[in-house]
């Protein structure tokens, strides 16, 4: 083959495996200078494998990276970094206890003397960037203190400082509302316009129809196709990358039945004394599910933390199947009824190194069935796990393997059977299905909805609005720690609701 | 601190062959140096680890002596993987190793006309209930206020030391001695011995006794379960409803509890009384000793005798050869170090990114 | 008598500081050194002994800091390349260092514990005339050697290091965010073994402060635990070079102060104590501040 100059970045038969696990099977894509190059799959496509290959950070089995059309190997980061490609990653790379202007230079810091910073050429330099971009920061503000859009806008800055040509960004919007994410792509065309190349990573294909010229999509490991905007749509695209379909959970409305979850006035500050709930006044009652949504940040943390007792309040009353849980412990709440589906699975919601054993019963392990005069049972609590693993169908080899060597959708279904066992009457679930594949997503929605239609009441807290509007009996806004606006289900559309998460009052 | 991860020791979903590398592998590394510091000061590295085997464990009397000085190494190793499962780095066993000696030696030697079955049970009980309150300000601080275990129970080491020699230089120095010490404890009270003329006694049995509860309790009971949750990941056992900071303070006084007992027990069945100087770094003994078993009873156990019988073989052949019996404080040292790097990357081939 | 204390305050500092400010610059890179102490026996040790071989006060702290920087690496490596708990491998150099020196003693030269050897050097303390006379201030800044102006000029050199260079900056991001360091180009984990090698260097120089500037012998127990009085120091200031130093100055008066009870009838033992009550109590009274001022914030 001819080598393509034009094909700024790319890949040619790229395979990466991981023992048997076969996460890239002879990828090939090409993306040309100057364009928006969308990669597009579910999770456990092979996204995140391709891009710390593209990225250096990991290397093909076999098959090449193309830069400028000629295969190249990288032997690290900076290696790919000094062909110009640079990456904004799903979790922000910025350092944190660094002001913003401190993290744009580093590792390229205008030298003064003595080896000190040159702190006036940096600056100067930060502000050619914000005019290249149209946007104006306040840089000398620490990193934790900054919005994390702000952020985002650093790290993409950062990379053109710095002189990368290619900007690849993984699931660049998960974390911003709508009116930011238009900004975002704004700035991305601003960029393409420059002659920048652009590997836009999503499964939202709204965004990816919006803003790129180019999409490939990713199916299991594999390239199904590259299409262009013009010549597909959303439905074609999401059949790509499902493959087959999959019937989604539709929810009806159910009897509801008497408050299993009382908030009144609802006060409550983040770590650092910032006030985060401002007078949250919310019921949820049995039989129905109240989403929450909002921009990440606006304190569904704090709302979760108020009800479970993670987090302490400031004012205001939470009231549990009609008791004051004033000063109670989690464990004396999950005692009246409460389950809690943590939103951070992997270090708060399992304990990834012990077996599923242990986290199937973890919180359950004094219940008189499993447990007598606090010695374990351990045939009893062997049999209870296995029926609950069978009803929840995880994949495993065994229950004592350690729950880290499970998938992401495995190990949710573990999370959730667990917080169902025993009856619960309110089910606080936050982030249900991040990180979870589109199977288990219909899984996990259909046993919230299952669990709804038992009698249960549902708290959920999600960054999905999809997942949301279509769950949800009633939806609340959170914005800047107040409730900016509540619609019962199918009143609003997600423009509306885009709207409210943005502070704007409901008509 | 808190920027260090949580639990000191990893728990490896291997096989028991890969736990028996894990333990070996520091083991050998550690004798092959020891080794080279003999060559350099003109041993023969094989005569003396020849001579160290054949010492410790050639004949029942040898063996005898061996299990005698691995026991306060049993309990010191016991009470610091204790600690270590519920997430703490107590690093202050040697402290209650001298303040529950002391509080043995005291009963001991107080308590006189009294009978064994009385007098010993009530002198152990004291060692474990000071070692217990030892540990009971850096469990509260650590559990309430966050106040980092490492450096509060390292104080309290020294404080430790400090404090018993003032008191036995002072208010309970025998009468008639110069040296640091306590009068001699009363012969009722002394731990009855197994094997006699050896010094091996009851208390190996007592410290076998807690090894074997502690594997029935880690195994089997909720409480084990929880402790070893809150360990693994604090944030979990949170979430889970366990209410970690009670039991990290909880499993520090039972640590704590558990180093006062090594105290009393050395105290009662070796030294018979207290002095200045009293444990020869047990505690830190202990902590290469929980390293090394992996938190297992069994692996605590073996590491115990290992080090019990470099302690009695190193006392030896300083005696009949001129190698110094600091070579056991080397190996020791190095021990600690080996035991919690990973030599994974040796026979793996790429490095982890 | 005031001046008295106040002079030796000062003096009692010095290995302490320079200790403190090599683990904050440590710590700072994301390795917290437990091994201080280590590193500042065999500073000690070689101090001494290059003192009384070549005559040279100055040759002695060139070895001295050598042998603690190379400790330091050493304990860094396993740290770093092997991924071990930097706590643990922190007391296992203490353990098996202190067994070392001990091996090293009677091996070499017999001795069990003190190595007290002839024609041993002792660093030159500088007189300033006029200064020296005046109360107070004469104690504080007169008859002190190389090493303590070294260590109090260390201390804003340190603060301006870390905010205003760019190794400072480096330094900074390795520690804070290894992950986001290599991201972008960095080298965290060589950045981090620097800092331990300038912290074993730091306490080198300390352990030789205490031999050839101080006592003038070497003893087994010569650090007296100053290695981890450091550690508290540099907890206690939090990472701020200027809090930092205010911590190793109380704990040098502690010092001072305990000297002069102890020939007063006051127990020595318990006297002893006093530094590491204080490190407790001081690391409570920080917490219970930092929880009171929570709530309220911003």
């Amino acid at each position: 083959m001819e080598p393509d100059p034009t094909i700024r970045l790319g890949a040619r038969g790229v395979t990466r495996r991981f023992g048997d696990l076969v996460a890239n099977d002879r990828i090939d894509f090409a993306a040309r200078r100057g364009t928006v190059h969308a990669i597009v799959g579910g999770n456990g496509a092979g996204k995140s494998t391709l891009m710390r290959i593209l990225q250096g950070m990991d290397r093909p089995d076999e098959g090449s990276v193309l830069v400028d059309g000629e295969p190249a190997v990288f032997s690290g980061p900076a290696h790919a970094f000094a062909k110009g490609i640079g990456m904004v990653h799903q979790e922000f790379m910025l350092v944190p206890g660094l002001t913003l202007l401190e993290n744009l230079v580093l590792a390229h810091e205008p030298v003064g003397a003595l080896g000190s910073i040159d702190r006036k050429a940096a600056l100067e330099a930060a502000r050619s960037l914000e005019q290249e971009a149209g946007v104006r920061l306040d840089w000398n503000v620490a990193v934790e203190d900054a919005p994390v859009h702000v952020r985002q806008i650093v790290e993409i800055l950062r990379l053109l400082y710095r002189g990368a040509d290619v900007l690849i960004l993984d699931e660049p919007t998960a974390v911003l509302a709508p009116a930011q994410v238009r900004e975002l792509i704004a700035l991305l065309r601003k960029l393409k316009e420059e002659g920048r190349t652009i590997l836009f990573i999503s499964h939202k294909l709204d965004e990816v129809l919006s803003v790129a010229d180019a999409i490939t999509v990713l199916r299991a490991g594999r390239v199904i196709g590259t299409t262009t905007a013009a010549e597909t749509d959303k439905a074609k695209l999401a059949e790509m990358m499902i493959g087959e379909a999959i019937h989604m959970p539709s929810a009806r409305p159910a009897a509801v039945s008497a408050p299993a979850l009382e908030l009144s006035a609802i006060a409550a500050r983040d770590g650092r004394g910032v006030a985060k709930l401002a007078g949250i006044d919310l019921t949820v009652r049995g039989g129905e599910i109240v989403g929450v949504a909002g921009v990440a940040g606006n304190g569904q943390d704090e709302l979760a933390g108020a009800v479970t007792g993670l987090h302490p309040v400031e004012a205001g009353r939470v009231v549990l199947c009609g008791s004051d849980m004033a000063g109670r412990s989690l464990h004396e709440r999950r005692m009246r009824g409460l389950a809690y589906l943590s939103p951070e699975r992997g270090t708060e919601g399992l304990c990834l190194a012990a077996p599923i054993l242990e986290n199937a019963i973890a919180g359950h392990q004094r219940r008189a069935d499993l447990c007598g005069g606090g010695v374990l049972r351990a045939n009893a609590i062997r049999k209870h796990v296995e029926t609950l693993l069978d009803r929840y169908s995880v994949k495993r080899h065994s229950a004592g393997q350690p729950i880290g060597s499970l998938s992401g959708g495995n190990q949710q279904r573990v999370a959730i059977a667990r917080e169902l066992d025993g009856d619960p009457k309110l089910l606080v679930a936050c982030q249900p299905t991040r990180g979870v594949d589109i199977r288990g997503i219909a899984f996990i929605h259909q046993c919230l909805l299952d669990f709804r239609g038992r009698g249960g009441a549902v708290l959920l807290i999600s960054e999905e609005l999809d997942e949301i509007i279509t769950l949800s009996d009633r939806i609340i806004v959170l914005y800047g720690g107040r409730v900016t606006g509540e619609v019962e289900r199918g009143a609003a559309g997600i423009e509306t609701i885009g709207r409210m998460m943005l502070g704007e009052k409901a008509a | 601190m808190s920027d260090v991860a949580a639990s000191p020791i990893r728990r490896i979903a291997g096989s028991r062959w890969q736990a028996l590398a894990d333990a070996l592998i520091p083991l050998i590394l550690s004798l092959l140096i020891a080794a080279v510091v003999l060559a350099l000061a003109g041993h023969n590295p094989f005569d003396v680890y020849r001579l160290l085997a054949v010492e410790s464990f050639g004949g029942t009397r040898r063996i005898a002596a061996t299990l005698s000085s691995a026991t306060p190494l049993v309990l010191t190793g016991l009470a610091t993987a204790i600690a270590f499962r519920a997430g703490a780095f107590n690093v202050g066993i040697e402290g209650c190793v001298y303040i529950g000696g002391l509080a043995a030696a005291y009963i001991g030697f107080a308590w006189t006309g009294l009978p064994a079955a009385f007098l010993i049970p009530t002198a152990l009980l004291a060692s474990v209930i000071v070692g217990g309150l030892w540990m009971l300000v850096p469990g509260v601080l650590k559990a309430r206020l966050d106040v980092d275990e490492v450096v509060t129970t390292l104080m309290l080491n020294f404080i430790a030391v400090s404090l018993t020699s003032w008191l036995v230089n002072g208010p309970l120095l025998a009468r008639g001695s110069a040296n640091s010490a306590t009068p001699m404890i009363a012969a009722a009270a002394r731990l009855p011995e197994l094997l006699p003329p050896s010094t091996l006694n009851l208390g190996f049995v007592i410290a076998v006794l807690c090894l074997v509860l502690y594997s029935l309790w880690s195994r089997r009971t909720a409480l084990g379960l929880e402790t070893k949750l809150a360990g693994m990941n604090p944030r979990f056992a949170v979430a889970s409803g366990i209410d970690v900071p009670m039991l990290l303070i909880k499993m520090m006084i039972v640590s704590g509890a558990i180093g006062g007992l090594a105290g009393g027990v050395h105290a009662l069945g070796n030294v018979h009384r207290f002095v200045a100087g009293f444990s020869p770094g047990y505690g830190f003994t202990g902590i290469a000793i929980a390293l090394l078993g992996r938190g297992s009873a069994t692996g605590i156990l073996l590491a115990a005798i290992l080090f019990g019988a470099l302690a009695t073989s190193g006392a030896t052949i300083q005696l009949f050869s001129d190698v110094p019996i600091e070579i056991v404080n080397i190996l020791q040292g190095m021990v600690m170090i080996f035991a919690v790097a990973r030599f994974g990357w040796l026979y793996a081939g790429r490095r982890r990114a | 008598m005031i001046n008295d204390v106040i002079h030796s305050a000062f003096i009692m500092t010095t290995p302490v500081l320079l200790a403190a400010l090599g683990g904050l610059l440590n710590r700072v890179g994301g390795l917290v050194n437990i091994g201080l102490d280590s590193m500042m026996l065999v500073g000690a040790l070689l101090g001494i002994i290059v003192s009384s071989a070549t005559g040279s006060w100055g040759l002695a702290l060139v070895a001295a800091a050598i042998a603690g920087a190379v400790l330091g690496l050493l304990m860094s490596l396993v740290v770093t390349r092997l991924d071990a708990n930097e706590i643990i491998v922190g007391l296992g150099f203490n353990v098996a260092v202190a067994g070392l020196v001990r091996f090293f003693l009677k091996s070499v030269y017999g001795a069990a514990g003190t190595l007290n050897l002839p024609n041993v050097v002792m660093m030159p303390r500088l007189h300033i005339p006029l200064v020296a006379d005046i109360p107070v201030l004469g104690a504080i800044l007169s008859g002190h050697d190389l090493l303590t102006w070294a260590a109090w000029t260390l201390v804003p050199v340190t603060a301006w290091f870390l905010s205003r260079t760019r190794l400072g900056l480096r330094l900074r991001a390795a520690g804070a965010a290894p992950q986001a360091a290599r991201a972008l180009g960095l080298d965290p984990l060589t950045l981090r073994d620097g800092s331990t090698v300038f912290a074993g260097l730091m306490a080198g120089l300390a352990g030789a402060y205490l031999s050839i500037g101080v006592v003038g012998i070497f003893n087994e127990g010569i650090t007296a635990g100053r290695g981890f009085i450091a550690l508290a120091a540099f907890y206690f200031g939090r990472n701020r070079p200027w809090l930092t130093a205010f911590g190793a100055l109380i704990f040098g008066f502690f010092d001072a102060v305990q000297i002069r009870l102890q020939g007063r009838g006051v127990p020595a033992e318990l006297v002893q104590t006093l530094p590491y009550i204080m490190v407790i109590v001081i690391l409570t009274v920080v917490a219970l501040a930092a929880r009171r001022s929570k709530p309220k914030g911003a």
